[in-house]
């Protein structure tokens, strides 16, 4: 299963994290789960990236976090996307797509 | 970044630094919850426990790596880092607390003299005064002219209030002008009579500040004006408290100032003092209320010159524009006073009268006192004993580096980044200056006190901590302290090669540093010379000056003297007064002795126009000043008698008119030939001018200035020679104890609104000595301080170096060296850095000593016994510093000393 694995390109890691909260809120290691499961186990996010990750976010205010009980019943601190986290997820999506259909009509060219 | 994400940005940062703790325990548990549920997700696919976990904490990598990354995402990671160093620090001083004194010491000696120093230099030169609008815009006026036969121009800042109005109305270049004047003058009435400074100023002069009355209002140009006067008054809010307890029902009421009854019409706020140059005044009256109490004919002539001038620049105008257009203004006043009084004054092309607009303090302007000059010099000095203290301890802070050489040659092995350690080693030195400001500031409010109570006499001596500006100023002192002591040991220490320092020990390269070393202690030393040399200068000039001769006593002399204010006293009734005031004071007890007299030194003095037989032209000769003695007065004063008799009551008003005269006097009149017999012949204002026989010739005494040619006097017996009263009684122990009681006695004795004063005769010489006594005090205080601190940097150094080199001196002994030799080797090398630092000392100190020459007394600046003094000085110092630990090398036992490394 490692074979499949892909790097996450730099940048990326904030858009995939708001992406995944955008459903609803989430844990840290739901989020990860989530991710992997989604890009059909082909994104791991560097368990070490992500919390620093989710405090920065939190810093910049695009989420914000609540103490909340988990499925089983455990405490876990959940994450959420703010109105300004759900309008920077637009920005850094258009981009990013913006971005992909660049490099694809770069790739496929002649 | 838009405001919403900054608010957020700051929102969360200050959350992360204020509940540090909170946040740390979370991430704990968030970490530990994700930890869980991985562990849960291997045991789901059937891994045992233990490995589900091992494989989760795989897969998570180092949690504290995590930790540090997250601290760093929350922005506040070099707070965390600076907190962790200051406990390090913390820990680290706490584990050396005899290095660590010293450093507190030092620094707290340093910063808390340059505070105190501040705190004066403030007051006296720097700061404006309270409510003082646009400050840099105002002026005091200086008038200046040269007078005949002189090429310097003499420069006043009293005008004739004509002089004022005609500054006024012929410049342009101002938007407002103000008379002022400060005096000390009578207050109250009855027993109740004080001493106080008043005011007076024109209505014109509130509006320079931006003050509102507590109580009441000021005065308006319609309460001050020349043709109908009211006499108004507007208390100062500290008299207010202390003799009215802060009533509001002392408006209306009426108050007694000098010799007229004003109303009071307002209460000026907290410390407005105007412009009184650090007088706290005690109320503030109309100048055309004041004025005609003294001189009914001020409005209309140029005679009495006392009221000082305020002006303002209109915006964009410069000084030189405003010195100008004063100058013209006055030299047409001047044109204007000399058609009304023709010959008094010179015409303007020998005058050349000037009008200056000057700084407004005095001590930036022609007349500054020695004084002024004094502080500013012992600023510098402040300075230089900052510096000395920071050498110190940026020798103190370089040997405790290099005895922390294996520590952090270690931590950068770990991984301490450069940058990390210098922070880390800055930090240290910012906890110790810290430290040592709080110790200084201490100090200051311990030391400053006294400062205060010598430069700024009058003043009440406010704190150190209390004020704002010396507490800025202390902080900024701190912080410099910090980065000159610290910088060089910091980069010093991180340049610390570790793969020699973990294997050599701290033997080796011990000596690698010494040169900053050596040259931080040669400064320290040079700095102490030149210091420890201005305080000999001027500790040889006091001396100098108190050797002068006065001719007379001064600590059991009080003077008393007889104002009448509004009470005319009728020339008939004067004399018995006198003599009931004598009579009085011979009752009071502690009064050894009572005299009258006109001539008090320094105080006041009185001449008349003299005539001697056989002499022409005495008046060429110098002034004569004359006395007018009771039978008690030589007894009294002290002044002895070198021939022939003094007054006695036998000199009656009928019998034979006799004089005493000065030895200066008799020799100047009368050279070579016994002035006993001869005749002199004083003015009383009438026509005939009787011969007075000299009966006696008393001692020389300084009247005037201590430092002029000896003075001319003359005694001529009260009895003979009618005179105001003042008088001069000699007590038992010190004037200055029994002054209060001897003018209570007196007072009720006055009649009418007149009243008595009794100073103590040291507080009127006190002035004359003070410019020396500061130096003498600051440079000799300034110069052993700076000593002692050279002394501890020295001590230091040299323990230190002998500690490094256990091994090597144990090696000379074992070789055979004697202890004299070892002795010899270790002092020789203290003493040759410390004589270094004695000749560049001297060097500096023969360069810049000229500028000292004005405030010096009978000496040069370049007096050699002081210099032979101080090198001599410098080198038992040294000496004593270095042989102390050199004993301790010469005891070293050469087993144990070859075994050490280091």
């Amino acid at each position: 299963m490692t074979d499949e694995r892909l790097d996450l390109p730099q940048g990326t890691l904030d858009l995939l994290i708001l992406k995944a909260l955008s459903l609803e809120p989430q844990h840290g290691w739901a989020i990860s789960e989530r991710i992997h499961q989604v890009s059909r186990a082909t994104l791991q996010i560097p368990q070490g990236s992500l919390y620093p990750a989710l405090h920065r976010l939190e810093r910049r205010g695009w989420i914000k976090a609540e103490w909340g009980a988990s499925d089983n019943n455990r405490r876990a601190k959940y994450y959420e996307l703010t109105r300004s986290g759900r309008k920077q997820l637009e920005l850094e999506t258009e981009s990013w797509r913006r971005l992909t259909t660049a490099v694809s009509l770069v790739l496929d060219m002649g | 970044m838009s405001i919403s994400e900054l608010l957020s940005e700051l929102r969360f940062r200050l959350r992360a630094l204020l509940s540090r703790g909170t946040m740390e325990r979370e991430l704990d548990a968030e970490l530990r919850f994700h930890l869980e549920q991985e562990t849960a997700k291997y045991m789901g696919q059937g891994m045992s426990r233990d490995a589900a976990r091992r494989q989760a904490q795989l897969a998570f990598g180092g949690m504290n790596r995590i930790k540090d990354d997250t601290r760093d995402a929350r922005g506040t990671a070099f707070v965390d880092e600076f907190l962790q160093d200051v406990r390090y620090a913390v820990r680290g001083l706490r584990a050396r607390p005899g290095f660590t004194a010293g450093v507190i010491v030092t620094l707290g000696l340093g910063i808390g003299v340059n505070a105190a120093m501040f705190g004066v230099l403030d007051r006296l030169l720097l700061r404006s005064p309270d409510y003082l609008v646009d400050p840099t815009r105002v002026h005091r006026v200086y008038i200046g002219w040269t007078d005949p036969g002189q090429t310097r121009t003499r420069h006043e800042r009293g005008l004739a209030y004509l002089t004022y109005r005609d500054l006024s109305q012929w410049s342009s270049v101002f938007d407002a002008t103000a008379g002022f004047n400060y005096r000390q003058v009578a207050i109250g009435t009855g027993e109740d009579v004080h001493r106080g400074v008043v005011t007076t100023v024109t209505a014109s002069f509130f509006d320079f500040f931006n003050a509102r009355p507590v109580r009441g209002r000021f005065f308006t140009a319609a309460d001050d004006s020349p043709s109908r006067p009211t006499s108004v008054a507007v208390l100062a809010y500290g008299y207010w408290q202390s003799r009215y307890a802060g009533r509001s029902d002392v408006i209306g009421t009426s108050i007694k100032i000098d010799r007229a009854s004003y109303t009071v019409i307002g209460v000026a706020p907290k410390n407005f003092d105007g412009i009184s140059d650090l007088q706290t005044p005690v109320a503030f009256v109309p100048v055309s209320a004041f004025a005609p109490t003294m001189d009914l004919d001020y409005t209309s002539n140029y005679g009495w010159s006392w009221l000082e001038m305020l002006v303002r620049r209109k915006p964009g105008v410069t000084v030189e524009a405003a010195t100008a257009d004063l100058t013209n203004a006055y030299q047409r006043s001047w044109n204007a006073e000399l058609a009304k009084s023709p010959g008094e004054l010179q015409p303007l092309n020998v005058a050349h009268p000037i009008a200056i607009a000057g700084h407004l303090s005095l001590g930036r302007g022609p007349h500054a006192g020695p004084e002024a000059r004094v502080v500013v010099w012992m600023s510098g000095v402040a300075v230089m004993v900052l510096l000395i203290a920071c050498a110190n301890v940026a020798n103190l802070l370089l040997v405790r580096s290099l005895r922390r050489r294996r520590e952090i040659a270690l931590r950068s092995a770990l991984g301490g980044t450069r940058g990390r350690l210098v922070q880390q080693l800055l930090t240290e030195t910012l906890v110790l200056s810290t430290l040592g400001g709080i110790a200084g500031l201490a100090a200051a409010q311990w030391g400053g006190g006294a400062l205060r109570r010598v430069f700024l006499t009058s003043r009440d001596g406010s704190s150190v901590v209390a004020d704002p500006r010396t507490l800025a100023f202390a902080l900024v002192a701190t912080l410099t302290a910090a980065l000159v002591a610290g910088v060089l040991p910091a980069l010093q220490s991180a340049k610390t090669n570790m793969a020699d320092a973990l294997k050599a020990g701290a033997r080796e390269s011990a000596y690698a540093h010494s040169r900053a070393r050596s040259a931080l202690l040669v400064m320290q030393a040079a700095l102490s010379v030149v210091l420890l040399l201005a305080a000999g200068l001027f500790v040889r000039s006091l001396r100098a000056v108190q050797a002068i001769r006065l001719g007379y006593d001064v600590n059991p002399l009080v003077v008393v003297d007889v104002n009448g204010r509004d009470t005319k006293i009728a020339r008939g009734d004067l004399e018995p007064l006198v003599h009931r005031l004598l009579i009085e004071l011979r009752a009071t007890p502690g009064v050894v002795n009572a005299t009258q007299a006109v001539t008090v030194p320094f105080y006041s003095s009185e001449g008349r126009s003299l005539r001697v037989p056989g002499v022409d032209s005495v008046r060429k000769l110098g002034r004569f000043t004359l006395q007018i003695a009771s039978p008690e007065y030589f007894a009294t004063i002290g002044t002895r008698l070198l021939r022939g008799r003094g007054i006695t009551s036998d000199d009656r008003a009928g019998a034979p008119q006799v004089a005493v005269v000065s030895e200066a006097m008799a020799n100047a009149l009368w050279p070579g030939r016994d002035a006993i017999g001869q005749c002199i012949q004083v003015s009383e204002g009438s026509e005939s001018m009787p011969c007075r026989t000299v009966i006696g010739v008393a001692d020389n005494i300084k009247t005037r200035s201590l430092i002029g040619d000896p003075e001319f006097h003359y005694y001529l017996p009260a009895a003979q020679f009618p005179a105001p009263p003042s008088l001069l009684v000699r007590v038992d122990g010190e004037g200055a104890d029994h002054a209060e009681t001897i003018r209570r006695r007196l007072q009720s004795l006055m009649p009418g609104s007149a009243y008595v004063v009794a100073i103590p005769m040291t507080r009127i010489l006190e002035p004359q000595l003070r410019s020396w006594q500061y130096g003498a005090t600051m440079f000799v205080a300034f110069g052993l301080l700076a000593l002692v601190l050279a002394a501890i940097g020295l001590y230091a150094i040299v323990a230190f170096a002998v500690t490094q080199r256990t091994h090597e001196l144990g090696l000379r002994i074992a070789l055979g060296a004697e202890v004299d030799d070892i002795l010899r080797l270790v002092i020789g090398e203290g003493l040759g850095v410390t004589l270094i630092g004695v000749a560049i000392g001297f060097g500096v100190a023969l360069t810049v000593g000229s500028r000292l020459s004005p405030l010096l007394y009978k000496v040069t600046a370049r007096d050699p016994l002081t210099y032979v003094f101080v090198g001599g000085i410098l080198a038992l110092v040294a000496i004593v510093a270095s042989a102390v630990p050199a004993t301790k090398a010469a005891r070293v036992d050469p087993n144990v000393a070859l075994r050490v490394e280091g």
